[in-house]
């Protein structure tokens, strides 16, 4: 698999998933997406960026604890679903804001989104976690 | 401060610092005990705080509303008798926390130590406190799994971790059945709150006429009795001994163990004054007195003299407890309240001098001790004073509770006539006898006589100041309570017996008040303990005897037959339950599917076969449909895993091309991706294994398989056909709910992602945890299996 054009092509690809995965995490409310999607997304690229170089060599320059993202995720979606409690408010309720920012124009702020940004972070731990332990076992 | 406030904060403060010790650790180093031992100061000046009040206007309740929907509170009901336990649990708390700081080593993992110690502190606090049982239950519960860490705290001592195991065995499935009982009380009173009850005469005679009167009292005073280490449930103390010395002392003299004495003394208005109450409390409080004290005698080791004498003297309390008449129904609560002090103190204390000896001579076996007194004078004189007034000599403390020991027997015994007017006091002048005969033992073992010429150190003395100054304020306060029982009793024993009785109590305590009934008794008891001592070796030997000749006397030997029974049988029905073959777990997924879909499809008959369908395909669907049945076919024939696996993942990518078709792309995207990563991860694994499929299948195998596989694939048809033709609605569909209102509620135009996100957020909020667990369970999977190599 390790060819000169799947090396190529996967250097290109990785910026541009990357960027579609957040795209997709963040469109997610409205537009197809959301954060399990782009974890997958996220994940399989990350993936493919393991088979095609080697996890040994990709480890020398590139090499996070997945558990410590998976982790986080956790704790942030934890945080939003208790979060509501502190508010007065019934677990799990979730907040909407529409915010005005200059030059961007209207956001949506909704306190569910940080609930997708934690799913997002324990599908892209969990899957990547899974992948370079099965993956590293000699 | 508002007592509520102080109560509440000297119960969560423990919990609080606990918390906070191992970061404590980093920056205190060693002097982390200080720490604790400062908290416990706190937390007991918080509740002397509360004395005051309570003296003067009585018992306080109050209440937090925490599930008041089911009767549960966080409520606090603050008598005498809860700040008595409590200022045990914090006073002694202090002083066992300063004492570590000598006893324990500092390569020790001391973090671990002082956090499980605050931990039961509080734990006890919140128990002694509750007004509410089922809030009572959760403290009681968490004082077993505190003692349990404590009791095992030198992990790698296999004893440590029998001792530890039996005694949460046996407190916790107590514990268990005293909830039983509490479940019991409600439904007889319909309130969890103690405080309702107490204050209520009428309910308290409705339970004592109440057909469950019976069960309910024996199930509450099993969850005790076990605690207390009473009736055949003290097996657990003696093992508990392997705990370090300054826990024993704390948990397992002065604390822990009168949680049970609590409890009693906690019901005993609503109990109390009947037969059963007296038959069930006194009745096994005074085998336990006798028995226990007699069985001292064989041990060796002081710490477990110590640990039987503790039986044998929390049996008296419960004795006391139990005397009652129905016009008198608290003859001995008094007594026991002054004795329940009075042990703590002298036990304690003793408890102390044991860890010294154990931590200075390096042996706990009394035979090869003897002659320390020149060596350790301190030690010593302390040793005499705790050992003196547990064997009831004035002007000590021992002495004027165990007087009121021998005049509330003989009331009780005239209350209930001949022959009980001889008996009861003859068995309470049994266990005096024999708690004499081994605190005289301790003290001549240890340390008179002769020193022995080999097996001690050469170089013996007393400790650091550190470990005598608790042990020694233990002793003055022996002294203290013997010389001047009117501070003791007024501040402490007399709120306590009106918390119990529920009426002003007035006792005046003094050392001498003329040639009396228990005075007499008293001077028998001296007479009788010195001949008891003299024949002490030998009647030692007798037990060893009749031990060795009867194995299967012994409530031990039945407790671990049980256990270890417990385990084959364990071992066997999970040889059958969990098989550990992927395969079977499938195959029993699959037939319970099956199963529970076939259970209303047969209830509902012929109406869920559908009579017309209505397929819409277009060519290239079935074109694709076709291509996949190709895909599933070929998983199964091909003969090795890398072309089975192929065929699976392409299976795979045709579900998504048709989702693309059916204008699903979020499904469409997510099946890709999906697919994409568990085909990298089977390629994986499969480099672990052989390439071919090795095993030949027998038929029968085979058969069941293919029987299996068939009908989950009709069900699952069945389900399929049913949901998108609308044959069998009883349930009308849910998506119109999420349609209309996700944009309302949750403000978002993608229904799929608001229902993950929004609606059923709970649900996905699980899902990422079991993800999490199973990447972690992965971890450990692959980890453990290269350690075995």
């Amino acid at each position: 698999m390790t060819t000169l054009i799947t090396k190529t092509i996967t250097k290109i690809c990785v910026p541009l998933v990357i960027l579609f995965s957040i795209s997709l995490l963040l469109a997610g409310h409205n537009n197809p997406g959301g954060g399990f999607i782009g974890g997958v997304m996220f994940a399989s690229i990350i993936g493919l960026l393991y088979v095609v170089f080697g996890l040994e060599y990709i480890k020398t320059f590139f090499n996070p604890d997945w558990a410590n993202w998976f982790a986080f995720g956790l704790l942030l979606s934890s945080i939003t679903a208790f979060g509501a409690i502190f508010f007065g408010h019934n677990f799990f309720r979730s907040a909407v804001e529409f915010v005005h920012l200059p030059f961007i124009g209207e956001i949506e702020l909704v306190s569910a989104g940080l609930f997708d940004i934690g799913v997002y972070f324990v599908v892209i731990g969990g899957l990547l976690f899974i992948f370079k332990n099965v993956g590293d076992d000699r | 401060m508002d007592p509520f406030n102080a109560i509440t904060l000297a119960i969560f403060l423990p919990f609080i610092v606990a918390g906070l010790i191992p970061a404590a650790e980093k920056i205190l180093k060693h002097y982390v005990g200080w720490l604790a031992a400062a908290t416990a100061l706190i937390s007991f000046l918080l509740i002397a705080t509360v004395l005051p009040l309570v003296i003067h206007d009585g018992p306080i309740s109050y209440a937090v509303p925490w599930l008041s929907s089911v009767g549960i509170d966080f409520s606090l009901y603050i008598d005498g008798l809860s700040i008595l336990i409590g200022f045990l649990a914090s006073g002694i708390g202090v002083l066992i926390m300063a004492y570590s700081n000598g006893y324990m080593s500092h390569k020790e993992d001391l973090p671990r130590y002082y956090m499980w110690l605050l931990l039961f502190m509080g734990s006890m606090v919140g128990m002694v406190f509750s007004a509410n049982t089922i809030l009572l239950f959760i403290f009681w519960e968490l004082t077993s799994i505190t003692s349990y860490m404590l009791i095992g705290y030198w992990r790698d001592k296999p004893e440590s971790i029998y001792g530890a195991t039996k005694s949460l065995i046996i407190t916790a499935a107590g514990g268990l059945v005293m909830l039983a009982g509490f479940l019991f009380l409600h439904s007889i009173t319909g309130t969890f709150d103690i405080p309702t009850i107490l204050q209520n005469e009428a309910l308290i005679q409705t339970v004592k006429d109440h057909n469950l009167f019976l069960i309910t009292l024996v199930l509450i005073f099993i969850g005790a009795a076990a605690k207390s280490a009473q009736g055949p449930f003290y097996i657990w103390l003696p093992n508990a001994m392997e705990a370090p010395t300054p826990v024993s002392a704390f948990l397992h003299s002065a604390t822990m163990v009168k949680a049970g004495i609590y409890l009693v003394g906690r019901m005993h208005p609503i109990f109390s004054g009947t037969e059963a109450w007296f038959i069930l409390v006194s009745g096994t409080g005074m085998i336990t007195m006798v028995m226990a004290g007699f069985m001292a005698f064989r041990q060796t080791d002081i710490k477990g003299i110590l640990a039987y004498s503790t039986i044998s003297q929390l049996a008296y309390i419960m004795t006391m407890y139990g005397y009652t008449t129905q016009h008198h129904p608290g003859i001995g609560v008094t007594a026991a309240t002054f004795h329940l002090l009075n042990h703590a103190t002298f036990k304690a204390c003793l408890f102390l001098v044991a860890g010294i000896i154990a931590h200075e001579v390096a042996t706990r076996d009394i035979r090869k001790m003897g002659g320390l007194r020149r060596e350790m004078p301190i030690t010593f004189i302390i040793a005499v004073i705790g050992a003196l007034s547990m064997a009831g000599i004035p002007p000590l403390n021992g002495f004027l509770s165990k007087e009121m020991f021998y005049e509330s027997s003989v009331e009780m015994g005239a209350a209930l006539g001949s022959p009980y007017t001889i008996l009861i006091p003859v068995i309470a002048i049994m266990g005096g006898v024999f708690t004499f005969a081994y605190s005289i033992k301790l003290i001549d073992g240890i340390f008179l006589g002769k020193r022995p010429k080999k097996g001690l150190p050469k170089h013996i003395h007393d400790p650091g100041i550190i470990m005598l100054i608790p042990a020694a304020f233990l002793a003055f306060l022996v002294i203290l309570f013997g010389l001047v029982p009117s501070i003791p009793v007024h501040y402490i024993v007399e709120p306590t017996a009106s918390g119990i009785l529920l009426e002003p109590v007035h006792l005046h305590v003094k050392l001498w008040h003329g040639i009396t009934t228990p005075l007499i008794m008293t001077i028998v008891t001296f007479i009788l303990g010195i001949l008891v001592y003299s024949k002490y070796d030998a009647i030692a030997a007798w037990q060893d005897r009749f031990n060795a000749r009867h194995p299967r006397i012994s409530v031990n030997y039945h407790y671990d037959a049980a256990v270890d029974n417990a385990k084959t049988y364990a071992h066997k029905i999970s040889s059958v339950t969990q098989p550990g073959t992927i395969k079977t777990y499938i195959n029993a997924v699959l037939i319970l599917i099956v199963t529970l879909v076939c259970i209303p499809i047969i209830l509902l008959g012929a109406d869920v076969i559908p009579q017309t369908l209505n397929f819409n395909i277009a060519p290239y669907e079935a074109l694709l449909m076709l291509l996949m049945i190709v895909a599933g076919i070929a998983i199964v024939v091909l003969p090795g895993y890398l072309p089975a696996i192929i065929a699976l993942s392409a299976l795979g990518y045709m579900v998504g091309l048709l989702f693309i078709y059916l204008k699903a792309p979020d499904l469409a995207l997510t099946q890709v991706l999906v697919e994409t990563l568990s085909t990298i991860i089977f390629f994986l694994a499969i480099a672990k294994i052989p390439q071919k499929f090795k095993e030949k299948i027998p038929t029968t195998t085979l058969i069941r398989d293919v029987i299996i596989s068939v009908a989950i694939a009709s069900t699952v048809f069945i389900m399929l056909v049913n949901a998108t033709q609308g044959i069998v609605s009883p349930f009308e569909s849910l998506s119109h709910y999420f349609i209309e209102n996700s944009l309302t509620l949750a403000g978002g135009h993608n229904i799929v992602n608001v229902i993950i996100v929004d609606f059923r957020g709970y649900d996905t909020l699980g899902e990422i945890s079991v993800l999490c667990l199973a990447a972690l369970g992965v971890y450990n999977l692959i980890h453990s299996r290269s350690e075995e190599k």
